[in-house]
């Protein structure tokens, strides 16, 4: 039965290790991603979501983006969760429980949650469908900078507006020591 | 460059996996395993037997002949030591933060080209067991980036290891250090741009293929300066003298592995050679060529009687060696700088100048490739380049301003 | 995907050799917790400050502008990788992003963003006369530290 099934499966194009990776990396950052909400230590809360934005990147590398798996785990883990730890031990970061990480209206967050994770997944499968990623190989890194030196080089450019308003307000509501 | 792209990829582990690749695999892996720990060991040694003797001391001499077991020992030494659970610690982070540090040194190892075939022309393949292959774990396209990747991991290893100590002199010290990593990170990343530039893809493998003579070698191609920068930034990233102000002992103990003890000390400490032993080498290959013998010209230098496929190796451990060398100098010759010079460096010198010179090299090349007049873009570019030192000089001046505005002395 | 195995194959083994140096102290390591030793360590001294709770506003800039940077990086590579391919277009997109990205950068060190360490003052003796008058003597003005603990509050 297996046999046919697997038969079956590669005869749609489908590559069954990938699947059962996406499998079990889906179900870590799942796992990982409600501790982040669970845990009543925020230090630990951020690691969680280290955890998951690992997943992410290693999401990436299943689906054949490696730069892009790569620059994940560049910016997000090397830079954005660096800075939220640093954010975090500027203002409080005790050892152990703390209290006070759940506010009363927690329980409203659930239904909100269920809801966006609906949304997301009606546009996920309107969008793809029955579709395969048709091509198993990785997709190369030049492919990235001819599409944003290309078609997309007007957001390219604005991005780095954004930067400068990043930089700008970084500055201006830090510097009241 | 699209020949150097297709070599982006190990043979050994192109299309279906069959038993003995599956084989190879395994057999590479155990070998880096126990190469990067024997490695770490020798490494320990070689620099109290240099520092020692800089120092004109003797530095360990018992173990073995020239004390060369005396890692060993020591080792085998801290399984026997009570592993400490600080009161105020918090347990999970602190036993989880030496994994952090020395499985990213670990996996370093894996994109490294450790040898290879180079003679008359080869493109650095051999052949084990009837399978072509690389001398290294493994080659994934964007195999360069993998690096950068674990450094920035790392320093969730050394930060937690502070914050979980639950002790003020290891917070202080990690904090520091991930400040210290990240900026430098940012040089480090910036001359590696430059390198790029002139290899045309990610591919440690690529990188060396494309260093096949003497003026190849990014070290000559980039100009100097992004390895200089390259240096600089992996010392620091390392946390090693004069940039240790992580562990920097007159102050802070021991930083951020004060509280520290037995293995998961031990781990620290594997971590931090063996990055010292992983760094050096991708200096190596980023700008030396790697494993490629030296070649000048039409003449390459070749060690006769050495098989073609261990000659690769052999130049790979000469090149390796002089920067080991050169790191336990620098341990052993400069003091510790303080940290606003320490940061100062970083943003200040290293980042613009690594910047401008990315720039500065691609107009040329840019130039190069269109035709322009190599003349009109070098005195433009400098011109530029002049117009924003100036603009970073007023910058400065401004901010020195604004703070004996606020009755600062200097 | 095949061309990171190998490399999950070390992670795994890393990890393993990890756990089983763990295992292997635990099994040959002595434990003798006791308060003392599992207090913080401060040189010796009965700590009886906490660890600082807050840090300078610094380090969290430096996290801030290192963000700016990597995503400048991350941009930068593809450019890098393809440059031969890309011609002179490409390179004025990565000149005039890189131009933006070095004003911002100028802008925050014109703004101290990038300053370190405590601003030193000038200090005015003149205030401090009592500190230089003759009528000091070693009773009058040394405090005797390194009490706390010893000599009971209502004696001192």
């Amino acid at each position: 039965m297996t046999v046919t099934v697997a038969a079956v499966l590669a005869a749609d194009g489908i590559n069954i290790a990938k699947n059962v990776g996406f499998g079990i990396i889906a179900f870590g950052m799942v796992f990982a991603a409600l501790c982040v909400v669970s845990t009543r230590n925020i230090v630990h809360a951020a690691l969680w979501l280290v955890v998951v934005l690992g997943g992410v990147a290693a999401q990436y590398i299943l689906a054949g983006a490696e730069f892009v798996a790569v620059s994940q785990v560049l910016v997000y883990i090397g830079a954005v969760m660096v800075l939220f730890l640093f954010g975090i031990m500027l203002t409080r970061a005790k050892i152990g429980s703390d209290e006070g990480m759940f506010n009363d209206g927690w329980a409203l967050g659930i239904p909100v949650a269920a809801l966006l994770f609906g949304l997301l997944g009606w546009v996920i499968i309107d969008y793809a469908g029955d579709d395969v990623i048709a091509n198993q190989t990785p997709t190369p890194t030049v492919m990235l900078s001819d599409a944003y030196l290309g078609p997309f080089l007007i957001p390219f450019l604005a991005l780095t507006f954004v930067l400068l308003a990043a930089a700008i307000g970084a500055i201006v509501i830090a510097r009241k020591d | 460059m699209n020949v150097v792209a297709l070599l982006a990829a190990d043979p050994l582990l192109d299309g279906e996996l069959r038993w003995t690749p599956l084989l190879i695999v395994v057999l590479k892996v155990l070998v880096i395993f126990v190469l990067g720990l024997v490695g770490t060991m020798f490494m320990v040694w070689f620099e109290r037997k240099v520092v020692a003797g800089m120092q004109n001391r003797i530095g360990p001499n018992k173990a073995g002949p020239f004390g060369i077991l005396q890692t060993l020992a020591d080792g085998t030494k801290l399984f026997f030591k009570e592993i400490m659970n600080p009161a105020r610690s918090d347990p999970w982070v602190f036993r989880l933060a030496p994994f952090l540090a020395f499985v990213p040194a670990f996996l370093v190892w894996s994109v490294i080209p450790l040898g290879g075939d180079f003679t008359e022309g080869r493109d650095g393949t051999v052949t084990w067991f009837g399978q072509v292959t690389r001398v290294q774990l493994a080659d994934p396209p964007v195999g360069i980036l993998l690096v950068l990747a674990m450094s920035s991991i790392a320093v969730y290893g050394i930060m937690l290891a502070g914050w979980a100590s639950g002790s003020k002199y290891p917070l202080l010290g990690s904090v520091r250090a991930s400040a210290q990593m990240i900026s430098y990170e940012a040089a480090l990343g910036l001359s590696l741009a430059a390198v790029l530039l002139s290899a045309g893809t990610l591919s440690t493998a690529g990188i060396v293929a494309g260093q096949n003579s003497l003026s190849n070698w990014n070290l000559v191609a980039t100009g100097f300066v992004p390895f200089f920068v390259f240096l600089v930034a992996v010392t620091a990233e390392l946390n090693r003298p004069p940039f240790d102000l992580v562990e920097a002992e007159q102050e802070l103990v021991g930083g951020f592995h004060t509280e520290y003890s037995g293995i998961p000390f031990a781990l620290f400490y594997l971590a931090e050679f063996m990055n010292t032993i992983t760094m050096s080498a991708i200096v190596v290959t980023l700008f030396l060529g790697g494993p490629q013998p030296i070649t000048i010209g039409e003449t390459t230098l070749s060690i006769g009687f050495i098989p073609g496929a261990l000659e690769g190796t052999l130049w790979f451990v000469l090149k390796l060696l002089a920067f080991l060398y050169a790191f336990v100098w620098f341990r052993a010759t400069l003091p510790r700088l303080r940290y606003d010079q320490l940061m100062d460096l970083g943003w200040k010198f290293m980042i613009p100048i690594s910047l401008g010179w990315f720039l500065l090299l691609a107009a040329i090349r840019t130039g190069d490739a269109n035709q322009w007049n190599p003349v009109v873009v070098v005195v433009s570019s400098l011109v530029l380049l002049g117009l924003g030192y100036l603009l970073f000089v007023a910058a400065l001046r401004v901010s020195a301003r604004n703070r004996e505005r606020e009755g600062a002395m200097f | 995907m095949s061309q990171y195995l190998p490399i999950v194959v070390l992670m795994v083994l890393a990890i393993t050799f990890g756990v089983l140096s763990f295992a292997a102290a635990k099994l040959l390591a002595p434990s003798r917790p006791s308060t003392a030793k599992s207090a913080p360590y401060e040189c010796g001294i009965v700590p009886t400050r906490e660890p600082p709770q807050r840090f300078p506003v610094s380090f969290y800039i430096v996290a801030m502008l290192f963000i700016m940077f990597d995503i400048e990086i991350v941009f930068l590579y593809p450019y890098a990788v393809d440059r031969g391919a890309l011609g002179a277009y490409g390179f004025w997109a990565i000149f005039g992003f890189s131009v933006v990205f070095f004003l911002t950068f100028v802008y925050e060190v014109a703004r101290g963003g990038l300053d370190w360490g405590p601003i030193v003052r000038d200090r005015d003796l003149t205030a401090d006369a009592a500190m230089v008058s003759p009528e000091r003597t070693a009773t009058s003005t040394v405090r005797r530290v390194g009490t706390e603990g010893r000599v009971p509050e209502n004696a001192a």
